[in-house]
């Protein structure tokens, strides 16, 4: 058991693997100018200040007006407060020739600011203005300050400015434990649909831990425990936002695309398509931009195909080929494998650099052709086959000469070849129409015309069984060949022929209404339903009296046979039973005339229930009567038999 | 051969049967006592009342065919249920019988009567 499910277990990391992600969303050259110019927005104060500087420094343009720029932190700058030194230190470290004087007080300040005590945000920037202030500090005791701060609180941000901090601490400082975070932090991604990886803290944190976990790689030169999949996500996830909503955003996106394409260990490669992937005659180059995440193309890199087959039969039909580099644009000439039209799958693998990844990239590309018609041959043929067919040969884009007639005794044929035009190989479009339009009326009818084995396309209409189609008007049509196709880069429209037809049955050719879809319909008019004949009223009454009649006949039965009511007893319980039971009969009547079938049994209840009892009382004392009678009558016989 | 005290095959079905009835008629008058003799009239009344409704029905039509039914169900409900009480309370089934008394057959006939012509109002429209 625990074979099979370490077993399977491999075979899943295998199969994961194997399907090696590529970037869905990266920043276009659009996205980085519209990025950049977010960043050059006209600074406010020193805190926008620094995220326009830094922001840009690590986009690699230089801010105009630097001198400017230094006035304007140096007059906006509190020397007494830790994040106005920050900000005013980072944004003059990334302007040259800036220098922020210090005083004595500043510096006392900022390493008194690095304990315990402090938050972590507090740490980072004391930290950081020290180093880029070029003042010298105790990297083990920041070190010591960050893990208490870590175990104190252990938020995702705070975590990140750890690392941050530690970037900038001296490499002999015990560095490891921190190291870890990494690793930890990476653990608490989310992971959406397996394209996502984000903090739920948001795009920014996300941001901010891919530099931050870069920064401290490749300052102790160890490489960050994410693998390839992971970074690919991230990169997903911090590029899916194109506009940003605040000036520390972009400037998070921006640092994160700065170190995601400069780091020493893992650089991501974005490759795309230049315009659509199609290749034809006129455009036989099928091109590639190679790029890091900021969109500066990587030069060093070499882009090979490994393999190219169709979409269908699954054969290679390019192996092993390099993209020559031009311009920055990879390119490579697919046409001169000469490849049939249709769709193929590329597996394009880029080299030169063991930091890439996600350098396998599966890409689809179309090939156009033009299409040409040959042979085509329009023939009347007689049904019965007693003449041959009359063929004629028709050159696109010229059209027959004289109309063609067929009447209910002859069908119309069409027979031709479509082929590609510079190969020569048979083609099958999507769509191959023929169209049949009556000038006069204005109806047209569409038939497909089908290839048989050979790739000839026909077409055969017999006038007697399509007179359906065309509501048997006869007349001349004007015969159009349509013909389309994904990959077909000259869609035919053809007038190729007249065709007289001439129906049996004609009716008077009517115009072609609009469909009237939306006037008013013919008004339904409701029928109800009509009562049903009654008899008339003397038979019924007849037959009333008929079937009553045989009630006078069973009274007088009755009396005939003597039937009589003299053991009628004179006790409560008999009347009682008696007006119970009429009672009950009455109920049945009015039961018919004017209650439901509720109230009925309400009532039937309670007189059902006095009914039986005085009945159960009435046929007992009955019963104790016959008994006795039937005892003495033995008892009499007996002594009469002695 | 015909020896002479032997009948012949067709010696006159009509006369055997002419025979049997009357024979039958006088053992009906003589033996069958007066309480069962009651409710046989009863029977007959109650089968003729279903004979005629079913011959309006032939006669005239169907309409209203639900009336029509529960005339007739009536009439035949009631001839079981008479029928029913004819066995239960004729002396010479009482071995069948032994744990229902005439007085019991007669409240049970009452209690399936109600039933019955609940039904059939219901069902007479």
């Amino acid at each position: 058991m625990a074979h099979l499910c370490l077993f399977s277990l491999l075979v899943l990391s295998m199969v994961l693997e194997t399907q090696a992600l590529t970037p869905t969303h990266h920043l276009t050259t659009t996205d980085v100018a519209r990025l950049q110019a977010v960043l050059s927005q006209p600074f406010t104060d020193l805190k926008s200040a620094y995220y326009s500087v830094v922001g840009l420094s690590k986009l690699g343009i230089l801010v105009a007006d630097a001198d400017e720029t230094c006035q304007f932190i140096k007059s906006n700058l509190d020397p007494s407060s830790v994040e106005s030194l920050f900000y005013a230190a980072e944004a003059s470290q990334a302007l040259s020739g800036c220098e922020i004087p210090v005083s004595n007080d500043t510096r006392d300040l900022l390493l008194a600011t690095v304990s315990e005590d402090s938050t972590a945000s507090q740490i980072h920037q004391s930290v950081s203005a020290l180093s880029s202030l070029g003042l010298p500090l105790a990297s083990q005791e920041v070190v010591s300050a960050l893990k208490a701060r870590i175990s104190k609180e252990d938020n995702v941000l705070t975590i990140i400015l750890a690392l941050q901090t530690a970037s900038r601490l001296s490499q002999q400082a015990e560095l490891g434990d921190i190291l870890e975070e990494i690793e930890d932090l990476a653990a608490r991604l989310d992971d959406l649909s397996g394209v996502y990886l984000q903090f739920e803290e948001g795009l920014e944190t996300t941001a901010l831990f891919v530099s931050a976990a870069y920064a401290l790689s490749d300052h102790v030169d160890m490489e960050p425990p994410l693998k390839e999949d992971q970074v690919i996500q991230l990169v997903n996830s911090i590029f899916s936002k194109k506009s940003w909503d605040s000036l520390s955003e972009a400037f998070s996106v921006a640092s994160a695309a700065e170190s995601l394409s400069n780091n020493r260990f893992h650089v991501p490669v974005i490759v795309s398509a230049q315009g659509p992937a199609a290749i034809s005659h006129s455009q036989p180059f099928l091109r590639l931009q190679v790029t890091d995440v900021l969109c500066q193309p990587l030069s060093s890199a070499s882009v090979l195909v490994e393999s190219a087959s169709t979409s269908s039969s699954k054969s290679a039909i390019l192996s092993q080929a390099p993209f020559t580099l031009r311009d920055e644009v990879f390119e490579l000439n697919f046409m001169a494998s000469q490849p049939a039209s249709g769709y193929y799958q590329f597996s394009v693998a880029i080299a030169g650099d063991s930091r890439f990844v996600a350098n396998h990239v599966e890409l689809k590309v179309k090939v156009s052709t033009r299409v040409a018609i040959n042979n085509m041959d329009l023939s009347v043929v007689d049904k019965d086959q007693s003449t041959g067919p009359k063929t004629t040969r028709v050159e696109y884009p010229t059209k027959a000469k004289a109309p063609f007639m067929a009447d209910s005794h002859q069908n119309f044929a069409m027979a031709f070849q479509l082929v590609d035009e510079t190969t020569g190989v048979e083609l099958t479009p999507h769509q191959t129409f023929v169209r049949l339009h009556n000038q006069k009326t204005g109806q047209e009818v569409v038939f497909v015309a089908e290839p048989d084995s050979k790739n000839l396309y026909k077409f055969e209409l017999d006038t007697t069984e399509r007179k359906t189609e065309f509501d048997s008007i006869s007349g001349t049509y004007a015969l159009y060949l349509m013909m389309g196709d994904a990959t077909l880069e000259n869609p035919i429209l053809w007038n190729v022929a007249d065709v007289v037809l001439k129906f049996l049955d004609e009716e008077a050719p009517s115009t072609i209404q609009a469909k009237t879809l939306y006037t008013p319909k013919p008004e339904i008019q409701h029928l109800f339903r009509e009562p049903e004949k009654k008899p008339p009223t003397v038979v019924s009454n007849a037959f009333t009296a008929l079937v009553l009649s045989p009630f006078l006949l069973l009274l007088i039965l009755w009396v005939k046979l003597g039937a009589n009511i003299s053991n009628f007893t004179l006790s409560p319980s008999t009347f009682l039973f008696h007006i119970g039971h009429a009672a009950m009969l009455g109920l049945m009547y009015v039961y018919w005339t004017h209650l439901n079938m509720f109230q009925t049994m309400k009532y039937l209840a309670i007189i059902g229930s006095l009914t039986f009892l005085a009945g159960n009382r009435m046929l007992a004392q009955k019963a104790v009567k016959r008994i006795a009678a039937e005892q003495s009558s033995r008892l009499a016989k007996y002594r009469s038999l002695r | 051969m015909l020896l002479p005290f032997q009948r012949g095959p067709f010696r006159g079905r009509t006369s055997v049967s002419l025979t049997l009835i009357s024979r039958f008629v006088e053992e009906y008058r003589s033996s069958t006592p007066n309480k069962l003799k009651v409710i046989d009239a009863y029977l007959l009344y109650i089968l003729l009342t279903g004979v005629f409704q079913f011959l309006y029905c032939v006669l005239v039509g169907t309409f209203p065919f639900n009336s029509f039914l529960s005339g007739f169900i009536a009439c035949v409900g009631s001839f079981i249920l008479a029928v029913c009480l004819r066995i239960q309370i004729n002396p010479q089934n009482k071995r069948d019988f032994l744990t229902v008394s005439p007085e019991r057959a007669f409240a049970d006939f009452l209690f399936a009567h109600t039933v019955l012509h609940l039904v059939v109002v219901n069902f007479v429209g």
